[in-house]
């Protein structure tokens, strides 16, 4: 039983949404919540088409049936949990009834996929940014695990909880220390021995309180605190919400730095571009979305000129007094190893090369690595073992909703053959016929046919933050009231009508929802941009 | 014209990690197939594993360091980049403090060059102001 939830796998991640759909072929049973009638809902058990935003009323209902009707696992809550009462208290006012008004899912579909997930014997969940972009996305994912607690799914083959990561590094990145509160090994900046480690080891003091996030440092820019900001493969001028916002931050740094490989829209904005080796040009590790660390190996050389991102950081670094050398990645990778001993200790490039891949915790040279997480929850429970909260939350809606100047829900996400800002996608290889070659916002039949609008006509869509114009693409994936777009041309971005709101753990910007107007443009001729 | 090359290595778009093998003739990579040893993906790619590729060999690609001069974005050398960004980040830290400074680290490069990256914050600069979309 597979519960897919914010996630448009096929076109997200096509080879899972392969590996699910045989899955399903051979007896899984697979539910998929998300508010568009993505292409995994043609082979899915049932389609939980929820209004965007309102998963937590659905996943709280979920969890009153499934104590109402005592299918959680009692022993394992007793032996493996804390703050039982609470969540049974939180959820008392999400009876189905009150879950379908805030969903628009009817209360026997809310019944039925709690029973079948809560009796499936195994139960797994995944999910996508459908789930971590909105304001209350670490609310979200608790509930998440809230459900896989109560049901026990979680430690053994064929449960657990799978976020389906969308960068080929991501997880490597946050896992490297490239968080504001965290060091390599995925480990608090405030555990005081663990950071003496990297103190003793570089031989400097690191500051021991913890960061800021991506979002917030847009507010310190807007405060002034902020001056200099250096960004590495990023183009968050496209890439990140109200994009009209995040031009007028950027123009009042004193400094922005970009490394990149092209010249991106964040570049043309920047004082000092450092061109960087891609995909292709370099050496090392990349974790995936499972925690496999893989070999990438170089395949060409690289212009004469461009340097790989760790060198050009090495060359500043010891020019501002803190030296840093390396000859090569793998002696990169084995101070990361002795330093993150608990997780990579045993992962060598060697083993790599003679074992294609191994998941870290991986401590020693004999170790298999550890494919499945969280496996005490189903071993003798030792007098150290730390509990697992259940974390009650409640539902709060989309920060802003839809109303009569801005009638429509716009939700973001990606297209099949495109990806992020478009800067490598630009370039396929001849001959490959693609299907979409240019952004549309997607609206559903009865909204087109209200407002008078065509399929392919270019209308004007608003939100309170900016304004732009796009070809329309008239599709029954999405609902009446619901549009879609995705972010990946310039020529239409997207992000200059998405809302600066975010999760106050996170600091994730709501991508997934905003309210914004669409209208018929009368002369398109003349007022299409230049 | 080169015998080709055949390297294997992992796909550089989404997080599922697929192995891939690429063959490379004259230092271009000519075409992508699925590594059928892969664990994760036993010989399958998609569209953009297998054809979006060309980027690596474009025209476009950023070939030399760039720096702003009378409001234009000029051609430098690196030495002169790399004095500028430590002249300048010095001053700002110096000034303001470490915490004036901020990083957006990449999720598409490899741990080592994210490993540096963080080392270089918390190292040279002595802050922790790093973060990027790895956090979503």
């Amino acid at each position: 039983m597979l519960l897919l939830f914010g996630s448009n796998t096929s076109e997200a991640h096509p080879i899972i949404a392969n590996r699910i759909k045989k899955a399903v072929k051979s007896g899984l049973k697979m539910i998929v919540i998300d508010p568009r009638k993505i292409d995994m809902t043609k082979v899915a058990h049932r389609h939980l088409q929820l209004n965007v935003g309102s998963d937590i009323a659905l996943i709280n209902a979920f969890i009153r049936i499934i104590i109402s009707e005592g299918l959680y696992d009692a022993s394992f809550i007793q032996q493996f949990t804390n703050d039982f009462d609470e969540l049974k208290n939180r959820v008392e006012r999400y009876t189905p009834e009150y879950a379908s008004e805030i969903t628009g899912i009817t209360p026997e579909d809310i019944i039925s996929t709690a029973r079948e997930y809560a009796e499936a014997g195994n139960g797994m969940i995944a999910y996508t940014l459908g789930i971590t972009e909105h304001h209350c996305g670490v609310n979200n994912v608790f509930d998440i695990g809230n459900l896989a607690l109560l049901t026990g799914n979680i430690g053994k083959k064929g449960t657990g909880i799978m976020p389906l990561r969308g960068q080929n590094n991501v997880q490597g990145a946050g896992d490297m220390g490239c968080l504001p509160n965290q060091l390599p090994g995925a480990k608090s900046l405030t555990d005081d021995a663990y950071r003496l480690r990297f103190e003793t080891e570089w031989g400097v003091g690191i500051n021991p309180i913890a960061g800021d996030t991506q979002t917030r440092t847009f507010d310190k820019i807007e405060s002034g605190e902020i001056k200099a900001l250096y960004v590495i493969g990023e183009n968050p001028l496209l890439a990140d919400v109200h994009m009209n916002h995040t031009a007028k931050m950027l123009k009042k740094l004193d400094v922005l730095i970009v490394q990149d490989i092209f010249m991106t829209e964040t570049a043309e904005m920047a004082d000092v571009v450092l061109p960087a080796r891609s995909w292709g040009e370099v050496d090392g590790t990349y974790t995936n979305t499972d925690r496999r660390v893989q070999r990438v190996r170089q395949a060409v050389e690289a212009h004469p000129n461009v340097k790989e991102d760790w060198e050009i950081l090495c060359e500043i670094s010891t020019r501002m007094g803190f030296e840093m050398n390396y000859e090569h990645s793998e002696q990169i990778w084995n101070e990361i190893r002795k330093l993150a001993k608990e997780m990579y200790g045993g992962i060598s490039y060697d083993r790599l090369e003679k074992e294609y891949s191994l998941h870290y915790p991986c401590p020693t040279e004999d170790h298999p690595g550890t494919f499945i997480l969280h496996e005490r929850f189903h071993q003798e429970a030792e007098e150290s073992f730390v509990k697992a909260p259940f974390v009650p939350v409640d539902y709060t809606a989309p920060l802003e909703l839809p109303d009569e100047q801005y009638p429509f829900i716009l939700t973001t996400g990606r297209r099949y053959e495109s990806y992020n800002t478009h800067s490598q996608t630009r370039y396929y290889a001849s001959g490959v016929k693609l299907k979409q070659t240019e952004e549309t916002v997607d609206m559903h039949p009865e909204d087109a046919e209200r407002l008078g609008i065509e399929n392919g006509e270019v209308v004007s869509v608003k939100s309170r933050r900016g304004e732009l114009q796009v070809k329309t693409k008239i599709t029954d994936q999405v609902v009446p009231g619901l549009v879609f777009m995705s972010f990946h041309w310039s020529e239409v971005p997207t992000n200059v009508l998405t809302i600066n709101e975010y999760d106050p753990i996170s600091g994730t910007a709501e991508f997934k929802a905003c309210a914004v107007s669409i209208s018929r443009i009368k002369n398109p001729e003349e007022s299409m941009p230049q | 014209m080169g015998e080709p090359n055949f390297i294997k290595t992992v796909c550089g778009y989404c997080g599922t990690g697929c192995g891939l093998i690429l063959e490379v003739e004259n230092n271009r990579i000519m075409k992508i197939r699925g590594d059928k040893e892969a664990p994760v993906n036993k010989g399958q790619t998609c569209v953009k594993g297998a054809f979006a590729y060309e980027y690596v060999h474009s025209e476009k690609r950023l070939h030399t360091p760039l720096i702003r001069k009378a409001g234009q974005l000029v051609e430098t050398s690196w030495e002169e980049a790399y004095q500028f960004v430590a002249d300048k980040l010095g001053i700002i830290k110096k000034t303001w403090g470490a915490n004036a400074i901020s990083m957006f680290a990449c999720a598409r490069t490899t741990n080592e060059s994210n490993y540096v990256t963080q080392k270089f914050m918390r190292g040279a600069i002595g802050s922790n102001n790093i973060d990027g979309c790895n956090r979503t």
